[in-house]
């Protein structure tokens, strides 16, 4: 009975189990492995040459589809961490987290306007690992537009884009758009007045072109506002329409890398002069197993690890503000800051300062009925950008790679960085935009959105009463009476004695009152903050500015209402 | 020790890191989720005093105090013990109100007691049926007035008002809050601050006053049209609408405050 198991099954007479055994297991890891057998990845481990031939690292990469679109090796100076900073490869590995990362949320997320914000707060406050989610996905996208802008000033620094590399700058330059739009259209879907209203500004450009303007607008944003058909569009765009287009494109990207051209060599080691023997120690091949593969996995683990521990140490929390609100626009309506320079740029008015260029030399022009400011810097100069990035490398028709070869090439490349940081100074919600003293100065005290120092005080100190300007001492405390012992948060029980944050911030208020007073801003001053307890745990903190409008004479009041739960969020 | 073996020894001591936070997070996960969820519910109620600030004071008083003949009191113990078996509803107090502010009320239930904007008594809110509010807003509203829950059963632990008005040094800015405050616009029309239609328009109320009641001035009339309505009753109006303990709810320095307010409105 087990002799005719033994030959169902072909398994070897006694003796030679053992043998026949390792051989089984062998078999299994070739299999899982594509070609590697358990011997060849002990010398792997050991940095020992290959074991068999002909090198059965090499196998790997014809017999495993994954594998096979890599190359077989790269030379040793293209390698160099100084030469590409492995900035491709970590834009490539934060578009697998936002991928992986995107795929979870998706599960949770509903793609319509009554639902979308709460499906938000719901990953948030129910699911399991559900705000690290959100963040990842969050950092992930940032990090992703961070490293293909770094990794584009990089081979344009390198002179990579020419010759033969000239298409897969080309390729490059589209993937640069596709994930400024892959973010720019994540950003609406949690619907909360801060997507919301940068979604609207943002494609309120397009409603500033001629004849087809309009119409573009209603397909982008599916309505004269954005409303569930622009939420849809965009959900779908985002999840479906512009990662695949992305994965289409960075597969041609890297089939080129991978198959034509490789990873360029450094151009002292092209170009420069050099004994053959150290040009051959540059160009020697470096496989892709084991070394490159190694090399690869320790960034996946550190690029995991930078990741967990910026998350762990809270230096990043997603942003989420109140829900969105088509009736309300909130004060500044912020870009995403990787659009600040394109925010910074549509500041710029083309037709003053042409009428004023004109003034000087005496000539005196009026276009500001000809050029719509918004037309041009929204709709006609990115689009020119993008041309231009992609026409560099015909523009460029200089053979050399070498920096010093290329003086007026690396000065463009740094100029366009100076340029291109200027102008997000530029876009900074505050530059170049007056909002009156009062508003400005309650605002900064409790913003329309996030936290401020209003909210940072302890709910114990809002003591009920009226605080007026008028009796305001400096460095008085402005509730002698009270002392408590602050909620337990960390450490031992202590009293304190007062109110020195409501007092901080009442001086803050009062300081910078009396200041626009003084500058004439706020004639006949008048003010105070009035805290009343509302509801059982919610407190009325009112801080009410009155004045004399200096042009009009009239009688003006600023205040706001803000409602303080005990339970509420105090600090991020 | 070679490259390739120092990556992969890093490579796996990141790893093993990556998993350790990956466990701290895990066992302070609940923690974390209990917690946002609380805050979650504070920043709803935040939220929903904003929006009752707004849209239901005029109605319901700036403290959903109620305002007597206008639309009941919201912090009240009725609404939290008797009221549902009263109207005869079976869910819960929350579904309630989402349910009357999401419809409106097109007749009041008591229409003896509060007649709030007429009919309508109190309009639709959802902007689903034609009024302002999304549902999120409804849903913050309410749970803004479940947390009165525990001032309604403890009616003396509710503070006396500050006395916001009297910080303002202009009379008729402290009218004009006098006037939202204690609900005079849900019954008078003044055009473009309210809407109220069970009692006469307010619009050029200055001029008007002074030709009502032959030996009264305008502020004198005023003065008795507030602390005795039934003394003169406007043609084509009813008598006992306007509720007549404003007597007794304003002082006298606050009567002032809203006369200097109503003498601003005077016929074009
Ligand atoms: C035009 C005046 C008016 C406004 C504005 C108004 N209400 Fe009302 N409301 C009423 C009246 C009148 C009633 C009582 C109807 C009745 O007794 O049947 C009422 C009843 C209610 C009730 C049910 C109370 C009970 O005892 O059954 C709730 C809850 C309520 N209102 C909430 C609100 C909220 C929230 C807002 C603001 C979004 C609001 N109301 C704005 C007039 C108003
Ligand atoms: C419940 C509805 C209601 C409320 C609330 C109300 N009123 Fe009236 N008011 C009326 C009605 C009805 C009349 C007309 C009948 C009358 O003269 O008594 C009236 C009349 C008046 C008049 C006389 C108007 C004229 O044309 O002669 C004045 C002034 C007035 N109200 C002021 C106020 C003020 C101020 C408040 C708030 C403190 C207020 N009312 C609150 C219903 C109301
Ligand atoms: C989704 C975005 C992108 C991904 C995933 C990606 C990925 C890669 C990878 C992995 C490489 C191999 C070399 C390296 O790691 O540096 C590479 C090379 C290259 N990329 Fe990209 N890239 C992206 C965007 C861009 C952009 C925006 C540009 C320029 C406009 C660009 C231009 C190039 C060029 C010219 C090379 C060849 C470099 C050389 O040979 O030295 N790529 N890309």
């Amino acid at each position: 009975m087990i002799s005719t198991l033994r030959e169902r099954f072909n398994i070897p007479p006694r003796g030679e189990m053992r043998r026949w055994f390792f051989a089984m297991i062998d078999n299994r890891v070739r299999i899982i492995t594509a070609g590697l057998s358990i011997k060849e990845l002990r010398a792997i481990m050991r940095g020992d040459p290959p074991t068999e031939k002909p090198n059965p690292r090499y196998k790997v990469i014809t017999t495993s589809f994954i594998m096979h679109l890599r190359p077989r090796y790269y030379q040793a100076a293209s390698t160099r961490f100084t030469h590409t900073f492995r900035l491709g490869w970590f834009t490539m590995f934060f578009f697998i987290v936002e991928t992986i990362t995107g795929v979870i949320l998706m599960a949770y997320y509903i793609p319509f306007p009554d639902n979308a914000y709460e499906s938000i707060l719901i990953i948030e406050s129910n699911v399991f690992f559900g705000e690290l989610m959100r963040d990842l996905h969050r950092l992930g996208a940032e990090a992703m537009v961070i490293f293909s802008w770094l990794h584009m000033f990089r081979t344009y620094f390198t002179g990579s884009y020419k010759g033969q590399r000239t298409f897969t700058w080309l390729t490059g330059v589209i993937l640069l758009a596709f994930t400024a739009w892959l973010s720019f259209t994540g950003y609406l879907l949690t619907w909360d007045q801060l997507g919301y209203w940068a979604i609207t500004v943002g494609t309120s450009i397009t409603e500033s072109g001629p004849v087809f303007g309009p119409g573009l607008n209603i397909i982008m944003r599916g309505a004269p506002d954005i409303g569930a058909g622009g939420l849809l569009r965009f959900y779908l765009q985002h999840v479906i329409l512009f990662p695949l287009l992305a994965i289409l494109l960075i597969s041609v990207h890297y089939y080129k890398v991978a198959r034509e051209h490789s990873i360029s060599l450094p151009a002292p080691v092209e170009e420069g002069d050099m004994e053959k023997d150290e040009k051959k120690k540059h160009t020697r091949r470096i496989d892709l197993i084991p070394d490159l593969l190694t090399h690869e996995l320790f960034l996946t683990a550190l690029g995991i690890l930078a990741l967990l521990a910026i998350l762990y140490f809270g230096w990043f929390d997603s942003p989420l503000e109140t829900h969105a609100n088509p009736q309300k626009t909130p004060l500044d309506t912020k870009a995403p800051w990787y659009f600040w320079w394109l925010q910074g740029m549509l500041k710029i008015d083309p037709a003053q300062i042409i009428e004023t260029i004109m003034g000087t030399i005496g000539i005196q022009v009026e276009l500001s009925q000809l050029l719509n400011s918004k037309f041009i810097m929204g709709l006609i100069v990115p689009p020119t950008l993008v041309f231009i990035l992609l026409a560099i490398p015909y523009i460029d028709r200089n053979p050399s790679r070498l920096a010093k070869n290329r003086p007026f090439a690396i000065a463009w490349g740094i100029a366009w960085i100076f340029i291109m940081l200027a102008l997000s100074y530029m876009g900074l919600p505050q530059y170049g935009i007056e909002t009156p003293a009062a508003t400005r100065i309650i605002q900064d005290l409790a913003p329309e959105e996030g936290l401020g120092p209003l909210r940072e005080i302890p709910h114990e100190e809002l003591v009920p009463g009226i605080y007026l300007l008028a009796d305001y001492v400096a460095g008085e405390d402005l509730c002698p009476d009270l002392a408590y012992q602050p909620r337990a948060s960390e450490g031992d029980d202590y009293t304190v004695y007062g109110c020195p944050h409501l007092s901080e911030v009442f001086a803050e208020f009062a300081e910078r009152l009396l200041l626009a007073e003084e500058s004439g801003e706020l004639p006949f001053l008048h003010a105070y903050f009035l805290i009343e307890d509302f509801q059982p745990n919610v407190k009325r903190v009112v801080p009410t500015v009155n004045w004399t409008d200096p042009d009009t004479g009239q009688e003006q009041t600023y205040d706001v209402d803000f409602f303080l739960h005990e339970d509420g969020r105090r600090e991020e | 020790m070679k490259r390739v073996q120092l990556e992969i020894v890093l490579g796996t001591v990141f790893a093993l890191m990556s998993v350790g936070i990956l466990t701290v997070m895990a066992f302070d996960e609940k923690n974390r989720l209990a917690e946002f969820e609380q805050s979650q519910r504070a920043e709803l109620i935040e939220f929903g005093a904003a929006v009752y600030e707004i849209n239901c004071t005029s109605c319901h008083g700036s403290h959903a105090q109620g305002v007597d003949f206008v639309a009941p009191c919201l912090r009240c113990e009725e609404l939290f013990t008797t009221r549902l078996e009263d109207i005869g509803w079976d869910g819960g107090l929350e579904d309630y109100i989402i349910s009357v502010v999401t419809t409106g009320r097109q007749i009041s239930t008591r229409p003896a007691e509060f007649v709030g904007g007429g009919s309508p008594a109190m309009p639709t809110w959802s902007e689903k049926l034609g009024g302002p509010l999304r549902d999120d807003q409804i849903n913050a509203v309410a749970a803004f007035i479940m947390n009165f829950e525990e001032w309604a059963l403890n009616p003396d632990a509710i503070p006396t008002p500050i006395e916001e008005v009297a910080a303002v040094d202009d009379p008729v800015a402290r009218g004009f809050t006098l006037y939202n405050q204690f609900g005079c616009g849900a019954c008078h029309t003044i055009s473009r601050l309210s809407a109220g239609i069970v009692g006469p328009a307010l619009n050029g109320i200055a001029t008007r006053a002074a030709t009502r009641v032959d030996g009264l001035s305008a502020e004198d009339y005023l003065y008795e049209s507030i602390v005795l309505p039934s003394e003169y009753v406007v043609e084509d109006f009813l008598d006992n609408l306007m509720p007549p303990n404003f007597v007794d709810l304003l002082s006298e320095d606050q009567l002032q405050d809203l006369i200097a307010f109503l003498m601003t409105f005077e016929e074009e």
